[in-house]
């Protein structure tokens, strides 16, 4: 497992085993059953046979930790139970069905947590008697909602996902749909939720028992620890034991939750860096170097990008791209030409560098530039076209919003003028009524009005290199020849240097200039587009090529 | 809008009208002797008796709750069976003790968690870990133990503030500052340590969005991006998370009033409910849910503003 | 015309005012005296009605009684002036003062007092059971007041220095429940109602033109806390002038205190109340071995180290020092001694043990006294079963269910030997079962009809036989303490946990 490279996660996990465990061993472990009193010794130090010593009432402390430790994490477990119970199945009904179920349960839940939990506690505390159990019980019911709301959430995400949809037109059942592949993405949350809860369900039953809301005569290490606060004059140290055995329980679950979400979060950060399994045999024969001086605009010469603990995902990539020249960037997802992109726009991702080559835009080298003098290039010079349009703009803020903001700032226009040439770019990337789409939020409007949206952008401080990457991916058929239409008028207009970042062999023939084929991190093919289209040299761009002809030439 | 909160606050009444009901049958179980606690152990049987029917306890659970809520809808909440105080009065009193501590708890959370969360979610590295183990502290710390050390540490000790009691803050503003500073801190460290957390993951969440990779190729500057696109994104988790740090904060609120011996509604909830005193019990039940309905309402309105796409037209 | 009255009403009050610092000269720079008592206790109203024990301080400073009861225990003149029972013990005639009124006029007369206490005797409280003794209440005139009983009761000027002494202005025994919040005395003070907060703090301050004896603080503020923590460090930190603290650990922490001043004073015992030495629950209790066995087999001298840090006595008797049947021999009556224990067990015909089911009320047994009492009965072979009780439910299932045989109980030692027979000897709460033996029988009369002083002897011989034939378990009388942030000297109160209100004083 993966949570065990996590120092924190293991050391933590580690103490929860071992706490576990010498709890489940407590009648080995124990020198004397918990309840055995002799006053005589009470508040009496370590003494043979009792490493801990005697609590106010002269009962073995160890003994007291050991089994107390049953009832505490017992009831921890017992509200997670009813908790879990109660809030996992309901919350995945809600919401993978909706309508009247979830709208029945949400109402439920909404009255659970307006419920006043201490006045719920102390009244079926007086109907069902003072054990350490009842609480709890009642505390699981009242923590369920919890577990409800993140499982809900959750399921009715990814049941509009694409995923779910295609798994139901295949035939696939509601319950193997549920177990295959909404358990799968629920799981590691709840998990994280469970530990959170423990940890809170133990620190709170130390906190009722400090208010007299009691577990009766069981030992649990709230009592002790509150036993120990009413004597804390005549012995503080009978704090520290009970004291010790709940913060690291708590703590440890809570550190333990901390490094599952880390470990979740880092699986969900580099799926580009881990899916481009970087491959050191490269059968790949080296691609010639490309011959000739380097261009102006943009020159990329033994380009390599790196990846800690994945290593090169990009190696010796040369390209050049000229003034009012397409350049089309071909490969499968994951063959390093995104990541090829980013490091030319200096917006790699946190882990990512340049480990060698050179980058040169408009004669200035870039790479080992001071990131405040790269980021000046960006607007201005070089510009970023992303590939989906809707998960590029800020969801918080109005279209108008987000392009008057880089106008603003980068050529330090005014407000009004600002909006203006907003307006105008809205109008020029052919939005029929730009004054609406200005005010629009983004969940506003369609995906390729989006996609227009981002080219106006992009092209907003007048930049001389645009980097598109698979700009027309996510639109259907009519859009994308519409936005390919859109980009290379202006890419006429202005005079642009382009490279094209795309997997779809259609739209290099229909726009670029030249071509170079990327694989496994490394530029296998390069040329004119009608030379690499019409006679590919590398198996590999024979192999592309086959399986789009039937659709795409023509 | 208009007919959002309309609809939200019919949703609400009916929310209290069950609470109301499943509070009162609740409640009306255990059946403790009110008139007997009332006269003392030596009374006899047919004063108790008397006493009992006085408080028109010796008629069915329903025929008493009905009553009651006849009356609760008038607003008369009666007057306690314990302490003969009016109830309404009763918790006009004690309310403003645990509004201030809520209030500021959750603004010096809000501020706090939102600075350490922030850099931590940005920055990473070393931060990130101060920040993780501060929360960690946060949760393991058992917080009884927290606020006996502040009080003996910084009021018995160092005499800065006072140990015990609360000052109104009409009477004397710096008085009121004074009785509250140092029960907001020790409630704060536990919910800064949730909350901090909850707008770390967010701000993580939210660093990893391809609209923000998409803002640092148009050029702007990372603050910028940070200040104004980050954390207005990350926003909408936490502050439904302070919105439920809000309400639990009323439990948490029992411990630290009785230490620092405030009479607020926390404490109350606590020796009211023991005795058995419906009447209180009952206007706290109502209070606290028709707080919980408002503060879901305003986080809601909150998150809308922040987040358009959960606006409801 | 109608103005007149409220007119000179107004006169008046500002003579009074004027005369007051005229006479009494308070230095100008002095400031107004302020006494903030904290307290465990919330009365239930300020309705004498409702008035109990340890409540008194409230009631203390807006209602006088008929009769004080000094520090030491000695009754002087308050309302009454005078008393004198008859011969047979069965008459009370008390003289009033002729210079009292309440606030709005009505004069404090032998009316007053007849309406007071016969509305006592329908009220139902506590004092309907004090005021059980008295027949009828008889007005001689304006100042004289004849007291009737049916039967000696030598507790009586007890009661009339106490809760049933409380007098209120019968005018407003028509206004509903006003007295519960509008308490309506001749009192030393007056509730000021926009400071106080009910069930929080009561403020009171002194009353203009009050007839008896001026007290040294101007106001008097209660303040009410649930925890002794907080009030601890209230004492310390000088926000709270004088409490009284009961557990031994806060003591300690108090005591550590360079400002904090301590008195203490010995109340409460503490012990096991058995109710059921008839054997109702559990026949084995109806042998007087069983029960002495019980006695013997508890450790009382290690119990008092360990769970009161040694603050306090180990006695088995429940008669107080200043009681007159009080005899020290009698607290070590019954040593630790488990063979005996044992033995008596035998005897009795109960070698193999018996079970014995209390219940446990977590704010009076503690952990320590759980546990050390069910090793101490289990080594002899009674099994002792702790059955948790909420403090809301404990009153129905102890004193309406009768579902025990006994309980742990804190009770305070009066000082008047009679209130201690009326409490735990004669049937009533803390004798549910209304046990009695023929012993008790031949010598309470004896006892009923003399004062305490006279019937000492008798006295001595029932508290003997109670010990004797182990109608009670008691473990230690324990050790208060009354604290106080250095400003204040505090007198304790005979017979009471609490001091009266009387009992403070700026400390020198």
């Amino acid at each position: 497992m993966r949570l065990l490279r996590h120092p924190l996660g293991l050391i933590s996990a580690l103490l929860l085993a071992a706490v576990v465990l010498a709890v489940l061993l407590a009648p080995v472990l124990s020198p004397q059953p918990p309840g055995l009193s002799s006053l005589r010794l009470a508040f009496e130090g370590p003494a043979a046979g009792h490493p801990l010593g005697f609590d106010s009432a002269g009962r073995d402390i160890l003994a007291r930790l050991l089994y107390g430790g049953r009832n505490t994490l017992g009831g921890a477990v017992i509200a997670l139970a009813v908790a879990l119970v109660l809030g996992v199945p309901s919350g995945l009904l809600a919401g993978y069905y909706g309508g009247w179920f979830d709208s029945a349960a949400s109402w439920v839940v909404n009255l659970v947590m307006a419920l006043p939990a201490m006045v719920v506690l102390l009244a079926s505390r007086a109907i069902l008697g003072s054990t350490v159990w009842v609480l709890m019980v009642v505390l699981g019911f009242l923590v369920a909602p919890s577990f409800f709301r993140l499982v809900r959430g959750i399921v009715a995400n990814v049941r509009r996902e694409l995923y779910v949809d295609a798994a139901k037109v295949s035939g696939l059942s509601d319950t193997r749909i549920v177990s295959r592949h909404i358990l799968i993405v629920v799981r590691a949350p709840i998990i994280i939720q469970v530990a959170l809860v423990a940890g809170i369900a133990i620190s709170l039953q130390a906190g009722l028992e400090f208010l007299g809301i009691g577990s009766g005569d069981s030992p649990t290490w709230g009592a002790m620890l509150n036993e120990a606060f009413k004597n804390i004059q005549r012995a503080p140290l009978l704090m520290l034991w009970p004291g010790l055995a709940l913060g690291l329980t708590s703590g440890a679950l809570v550190l333990l939750a901390a490094a599952l979400r880390d470990v979740l979060e880092d699986r969900a950060t580099a799926p580009s860096a881990s899916r481009t399994a970087p491959d050191a045999r490269a059968t790949s024969k080296p691609a010639a170097v490309e011959a000739g001086e380097r261009a102006h605009l943009l020159s990329v010469r033994d380009l390599a990008v790196a990846y800690p603990g994945t290593g090169e995902v990009v190696r010796g990539v040369d390209l050049d791209v000229r003034a009012g020249e397409i350049v089309g960037l071909v490969g499968e997802s994951g063959s390093g030409k995104t990541q090829t992109a980013f490091s030319i726009l200096g917006i790699l991702p946190e882990k990512g560098r340049v480990s060698r080559g050179s980058i040169s835009i408009e004669g200035q080298e870039i790479v080992g530039l001071p990131e405040r003098a790269h980021r000046a290039l960006r607007g201005t010079l070089v510009a970023y076209v992303p590939q989906e349009p809707m998960s590029n703009l800020d969801p918080a803020f109005t279209i108008g919003s987000q392009l008057v903001e880089p106008i603003r700032y980068k050529l330090g226009l005014r407000r009004a003028e600002a909006t203006r040439r907003a307006l105008d770019l809205l109008r020029l990337v052919e939005i029929t009524d730009p004054r609406r789409t200005f005010d629009s939020y983004p969940h506003e409007i369609s995906g390729g009005m989006a996609q227009r949206v981002l080219i106006a952008g992009a092209m907003s401080c007048e930049p001389k290199l645009l980097i598109a990457d698979e700009p027309t991916t996510a639109l259907d058929v009519r859009v994308q020849a519409e936005v390919l239409g859109l980009l290379r008028r202006l890419q006429r207009d202005n005079d642009l240097g382009v490279l094209l970042v795309t997997h779809n062999l259609g739209v290099v023939a229909d726009l670029c200039d030249r071509v170079a084929v990327m694989r496994e991190g490394r530029i296998v093919e390069r040329g004119t587009a009608e030379q690499v289209l019409s006679t590919p040299r590398d198996p590999y761009t024979r192999e592309l090529l086959s399986a789009v002809l039937p659709l795409e030439v023509n | 809008m208009l007919s959002f909160i309309l609809r939200r606050i019919a949703a609400g009444v009916a929310l209290l009208f069950v609470i109301s009901l499943l509070s009162y049958t609740l409640l009306s179980i255990p059946h403790i002797d009110v008139g007997r606690q009332l006269l003392g152990h030596g009374a006899a049987q047919d004063l108790v008796d008397a006493k009992n029917a006085a408080l028109g306890l010796d008629r069915p659970a329903l025929v008493q709750y009905l009553d009651w809520l006849g009356a609760a809808v008038r607003g008369d909440f009666g007057t306690s069976w314990f302490t003969s105080e009016n109830v309404l009065r009763a918790i006009a009193n004690r309310l403003p003790v645990t509004l201030s501590l809520m209030i500021g708890v959750t603004l010096v959370t809000a501020v706090l968690s939102f600075l350490l969360g922030v850099w931590a979610g940005v920055r990473r590295g070393a931060v990130d870990r101060f920040v993780q183990v501060f929360a960690v502290l946060g949760y393991a710390l058992p917080g009884f133990l927290v606020t006996l050390v502040i009080v003996l540490v910084f009021a018995v000790r160092l005499n800065w503030f006072p140990a015990i009691g609360y000052m109104g803050p009409s009477q004397s503003f710096t008085g009121w500052l004074s009785t509250v500073t140092l029960p907001v801190i020790s409630l704060s460290i536990g919910s800064i340590a949730g909350v901090a957390q909850q707008v770390r993951g967010s701000v993580i969440d939210v660093m990893r969005q391809d609209y923000v990779r998409t803002l640092r190729a148009r050029g702007l500057p990372p603050w910028r991006i940070v200040f104004v696109h980050v954390v207005r994104n990350a926003s909408a988790p936490a502050l439904a998370v302070l919105g439920m740090q809000f309400v639990g904060l009323l439990g948490g609120a029992v411990l630290v009033e009785q230490i620092f011996g405030l009479p607020g509604v926390g404490s109350m909830t606590v020796t009211y409910t023991t005795r058995g005193d419906v009447p209180i019990i009952m206007a706290l039940v109502m209070f606290t849910v028709i707080g919980v309905i408002l503060i879901n309402l305003v986080v809601d309105i909150l998150i809308g503003w922040l987040n358009p796409k959960a606006r409801i037209a | 015309m109608n103005r007149s009255p409220a007119l000179i009403a107004l006169l008046t009050a500002a003579t009074v005012l004027a005369g007051c610092s005229g006479a009494d000269g308070q230095a100008p720079g002095e400031g107004s005296r302020t006494l903030t008592i904290a307290t465990m206790t919330l009365p239930q109203s300020l309705d004498p009605n409702d008035a109990n024990g340890s409540a008194m301080p409230f009631f203390q400073a807006v209602y006088d009684t008929l009769v004080k009861r000094e520090p030491d225990g000695r009754y002087s003149p308050m309302l009454a002036s005078e008393w004198k029972y008859s011969d047979d013990q069965t008459e009370l005639a008390l003289t009033l003062r002729s210079d009292v009124k309440f606030d709005d006029g009505t004069p404090f007369n032998a009316q007053a007092v007849k309406a007071n206490m016969e509305r006592f005797r329908k009220g139902g409280g506590a004092q309907a059971k004090t005021l059980n003794d008295v027949k009828a209440i008889e007005v001689v005139d304006d100042t004289h007041v004849t007291l009737r009983l049916s039967q000696p009761n030598s507790a009586m000027l007890y009661y009339l220095s106490d809760a049933a002494g409380l007098m209120a202005n019968p005018a407003d025994f028509t206004k509903g429940e006003a007295l519960k919040t509008k308490p309506n005395g001749t009192g030393p003070y007056e509730l000021d109602p926009s400071q106080t907060v009910i069930g929080t703090k009561w403020v009171f301050n002194r009353a203009a033109g009050y007839w008896g004896g001026k007290l040294p603080y101007d106001t008097v503020a209660i303040s009410y806390f649930d925890n002794e923590t907080a009030i601890v460090n209230g004492v310390k930190t000088g926000q709270v002038n004088a409490a009284l603290i009961q557990e031994a650990d806060q003591q300690i922490s108090v005591e550590g205190h360079p400002n904090v001043k301590t008195t203490k004073q010995d109340f409460d015992f503490q012990g096991i109340l058995l109710f059921d030495r008839a054997g109702a629950v559990t026949p084995e209790l109806r042998d007087p071995r069983v029960r002495q066995a019980l006695n013997h087999a508890i450790d009382r001298q290690t119990m008092l180290a360990k769970i009161r840090q040694g603050r306090g006595t180990v006695t088995s008797q429940v008669f107080g020092p200043t009681t007159a049947a009080y005899k020290p021999e009698l607290d070590t009556y019954y040593t630790y001694d488990q063979n005996k224990a044992r033995e008596l067990l035998k005897e009795a015909g109960h070698a193999d043990g018996f079970t014995l089911k209390l219940p446990r009320i977590p704010a009076i047994v503690s952990e320590a006294l759980a546990a050390s009492l069910q090793t101490d009965l289990a080594a002899v072979g009674v099994k002792l079963v702790w059955d948790d009780v909420d403090q809301g439910s404990a009153v129905q299932r102890i004193f309406r269910d009768r579902a025990f045989s006994g309980m742990v109980m804190n009770m305070g030692q009066a000082s008047t030997d009679w209130v201690v027979v009326g409490e735990l000897v004669l049937p009533g709460a803390f004798n549910m079962f209304g046990y009695t033996d023929a012993t008790v029988k031949s010598l309470l009369p004896k006892i009923q009809s003399k004062p305490a002083a006279e019937a000492k002897a008798d006295l001595q011989a029932l508290n003997e036989h109670l010990v004797k034939d182990g109608w009670f378990l008691p473990f230690y009388r324990m050790t208060y303490l009354h604290v106080s942030d250095g400003s204040v000297s505090i007198t304790p109160q005979d017979g009471m946990a609490v001091p009266s209100i009387y009992n403070y004083a700026p400390a020198a």
